[in-house]
């Protein structure tokens, strides 16, 4: 690992927090900054001002890690933090516009979940301490739907300090707290993270003389920073980031804990899915079974893996899709995590979504059709046909996530490379059914097995590009 | 300020083929090819035995399959090698490919149906070949629609090259499965014109190959300086766009009590 930020704070002078240089940032034919260059010192509070637009916004994303550099550098106590964006990320805490937290969730699950994706080490003991600070212990079993939105704003607040980052990075954190909101802020942001670097955007000079002993500007995309005033005064013992890289298998796990437990609390996904798939299997029963019933076999095997893939479809749209209404995507993205991590515990939520739908509706065909469907076969084909179709879907709706009508997109781009495996579930349900297993099905599941294997390397290999913004 | 604001590459981008000596070359071949296979297709190449004149779309057909299997090919790797290196050249490359590549799959299957009407007696018959075609139609197609959904332009990007790799590794997974899906059901077979072509019908299957390839490739490199001009235009206006707003921004400033 190249992280030289703590061997050279040792060599000799402190490596700045956060040094930008030359940097241009925005949108591919919008830079909004141009050539900013800023340095801020450990310990040092800066205040970010300027007019709606001038590029405040822009230049914390790009700090953050959320955005990437058009040109020029940024490091963070000399970790580039585009080069080693995981490194970088244990170090930084950002609060954005929307708290991105999760509503099913209580405030102290949201913030035990961030514990468990940033790895760090007494998370209960840290969670109690930033829920005193922030003034929340007494709405800790609240859902984050049920707090108000300063509470809010102070869970976000907690969400963004919990890791000790050493840089933190803070949009307009005064918003939604109270008239006293300034005065506060400074004293929790003394005990959330004492001794970092941070920058505050605001519109509120009160804010800015409060908290930050230095201002700088932001105009049509220019950044003007006053000098540094007191080099001595400043308390300069960060506390190390409690943060460490979490193995990829524990992320995907932790990530899928809470996806399942969001889905138990909210049941947007179940129910409506269970309701599909019934009646799929009772409108295609009256369409091709009644009265001349003449491929039994056929229509099963069709009707139920034809359903599988729509419902499929339809699951994975809100599979990140419910991550973007919330806002939440981005809490993920901020997390040291290998995001590859973030799309495993996806696949993994709606494998077991398409799986239990799968098995209903063999379940409902065989009462139907009157054939014995919940066989080994059948089921070892579900299996292999869930994990293909569930590697496919996934990778669209990540695809999806930043297009317009994602709903209508998503069957358009899954069903044709879908299609393979509908031929060969078909083929292997077929040919079992038929009671040749080994000799007949053996291929299509080996067919089946590729298929799966090939689409989920290469979306595990190509989601950190697809979600990048 | 002023012009330094501009994109570097302002210059005018490589002149179509059209004008100049090189297209002057280029198109008087295409031109000599094509007549020169428009020849050997309807005049030199003997009607077949069986099938009679309607054989003779085979040339045209099997050219436009060709094509379109490389267009489709064209566009996976122009992906793979954007999302290494993020030229966006590649990427340009890639949606020239995917729409001509629809093009030709269209024609393809249109003149690969009328040919089955009159010798299958049948518009469309679920053969491997017609599958596999037609499902890369709709994978190439959705490649497109995905394109025009997506706002910001370096998104797009990037989701439409991954979108093409899938596609590209999708083809031999869908071949394989409905070569398989045809050998466990037969139904129907193709008639295998067999026995080896004659040798006047080969030499005309060639050279429309050839011809066709030669007007493929000058297509394409038609519409992917189409698809830089029009980048390069869209460059231009955000430029001019972002001096009106320093203007804008700089009148701004000059009233008193703008900003608190």
């Amino acid at each position: 690992m190249t992280a030289p930020n703590l061997a050279a704070s040792t060599a000799g002078a402190e490596p700045p927090a956060i040094d930008v240089r030359q940097l241009t940032a925005g949108f591919h034919r919008h830079p909004v900054l141009r050539d900013v260059a800023l340095t801020v010192q450990p310990g040092e509070r800066v205040a970010l001002l300027g007019p709606n637009g001038a590029g405040k916004t822009t230049l914390l994303r790009t700090l953050a890690t959320l955005q990437q550099p058009l040109r020029g550098t940024v490091q963070v106590f000399d970790t580039d933090i585009v080069r080693h964006r995981r490194e970088a990320r244990r170090m930084i805490g950002y609060l954005g516009h929307t708290p991105h937290v999760i509503g099913h969730l209580t405030t102290r699950e949201n913030l035990d979940f961030l514990a468990s994706i940033y790895g760090i080490a007494s998370p209960e003991a840290r969670t109690s301490e930033v829920l005193e600070i922030v003034g929340l212990s007494r709405v800790e079993r609240r859902t984050a739907r049920e707090l108000s939105r300063g509470q809010l704003q102070r869970l976000a607040l907690a969400a963004a300090t919990l890791h000790t980052p050493r840089v933190l990075l803070l949009d307009e954190p005064n918003a939604a707290l109270d008239r006293d909101g300034a005065r506060l802020l400074s004293g929790m942001l003394g005990s959330l993270c004492p001794g970092a670097a941070i920058i505050v955007s605001t519109h509120d000079h009160c804010v800015a003389t409060e908290i930050c002993e230095r201002r700088a500007t932001v105009d049509a995309g220019r950044l003007t920073q006053e000098a540094p005033r007191d080099q001595a005064a400043r308390p300069s013992q960060p506390q190390p980031p409690s943060a460490v890289h979490l193995p990829f298998f524990n992320s995907s796990w932790a990530i899928l804990r809470k996806d399942a437990l969001v889905e138990w609390r909210a049941r947007e996904q179940g129910p409506p899915l269970l309701a599909f798939t019934l009646l799929m299997a009772i409108l295609f029963d009256i369409a091709f079974v009644s009265p001349a019933a003449t491929d039994t076999p056929s229509v099963a095997a069709g009707v139920a893996w034809a359903t599988l893939l729509l419902a499929a479809s339809l699951s994975g749209v809100r599979l990140f899709g419910s991550e973007r209404d919330q806002d939440t995507m981005t809490r993920l993205r901020l997390a040291p995590i290998d995001q590859s991590a973030v799309f495993l515990a996806k696949y993994a939520l709606l494998a077991l979504h398409v799986l239990i739908v799968g098995i209903v509706q063999l379940a409902v065909l065989s009462v139907l059709l009157d054939l014995q469907l919940l066989q080994w076969g059948v089921l070892a084909t579900l299996g292999l046909v869930t994990m293909s179709l569930s590697a496919i879907t996934a990778m669209q709706s990540a695809l999806v996530l930043n297009s317009r009508a994602r709903e209508v997109l998503m069957p358009l781009l899954a069903v044709p490379l879908a299609i393979p495996v509908m031929l060969a579930g078909i083929g292997a349900t077929l040919e079992t059914l038929q009671g040749s297993w080994v000799p007949g099905a053996a291929p299509w599941l080996g067919l089946l097995a590729v298929t799966a294997a090939v689409f989920l390397s290469l979306a595990l290999l190509l989601y950190p590009q697809a979600i990048e913004t | 300020m002023g012009l330094m604001d501009f994109p570097e590459r302002h210059r005018p981008i490589g002149r179509p083929p059209v004008f100049g000596w090189r297209g002057l070359v280029a198109y008087t071949a295409l031109l000599a090819l094509m007549s020169a296979a428009l020849y050997l297709i309807f005049i030199f190449a003997p009607a077949e035995r069986v099938q009679g004149d309607v054989q003779r779309l085979l040339y045209g057909h099997v050219s436009t399959a060709w094509l379109a299997f490389l267009s489709f090919g064209i566009v996976g790797i122009s992906g793979i090698i954007f999302l290494w290196n993020k030229d966006t050249r590649w990427d340009s490359l890639a949606v020239a490919a995917a729409e001509i590549g629809v093009v030709f799959t269209t024609v393809t299957l249109v003149t690969g149906s009328i040919w089955g009407r009159s010798i299958w007696n049948a518009w469309w018959a679920w053969d491997p070949r017609l599958t596999t075609t037609i499902v890369l139609w709709f994978i190439y197609v959705a490649y497109l629609i995905l394109r025009t959904y997506i706002d910001d332009i370096s998104v797009r990007r990037r989701v439409a090259a991954i979108f093409g790799v899938f596609g590209f590794v999708d083809v031999p997974i869908v071949w394989f499965s409905v070569q398989w899906w045809r050998s466990l059901h037969p139904v129907q077979t193709i008639t295998q014109a067999g026995g080896g072509m004659p040798r006047e019908m080969l030499a005309t299957l060639l050279m429309t190959l050839v011809a066709f390839t030669v007007f493929f490739f000058i297509v394409l490199r038609q519409r992917y300086l189409l698809e830089r001009a029009s980048e390069e235009g869209d460059d231009l206006r955000a430029a001019v766009h972002r001096q009106l707003d320093v203007s804008v921004a700089a009148a701004d400033t000059s009233v008193p009590e703008g900003r608190t």
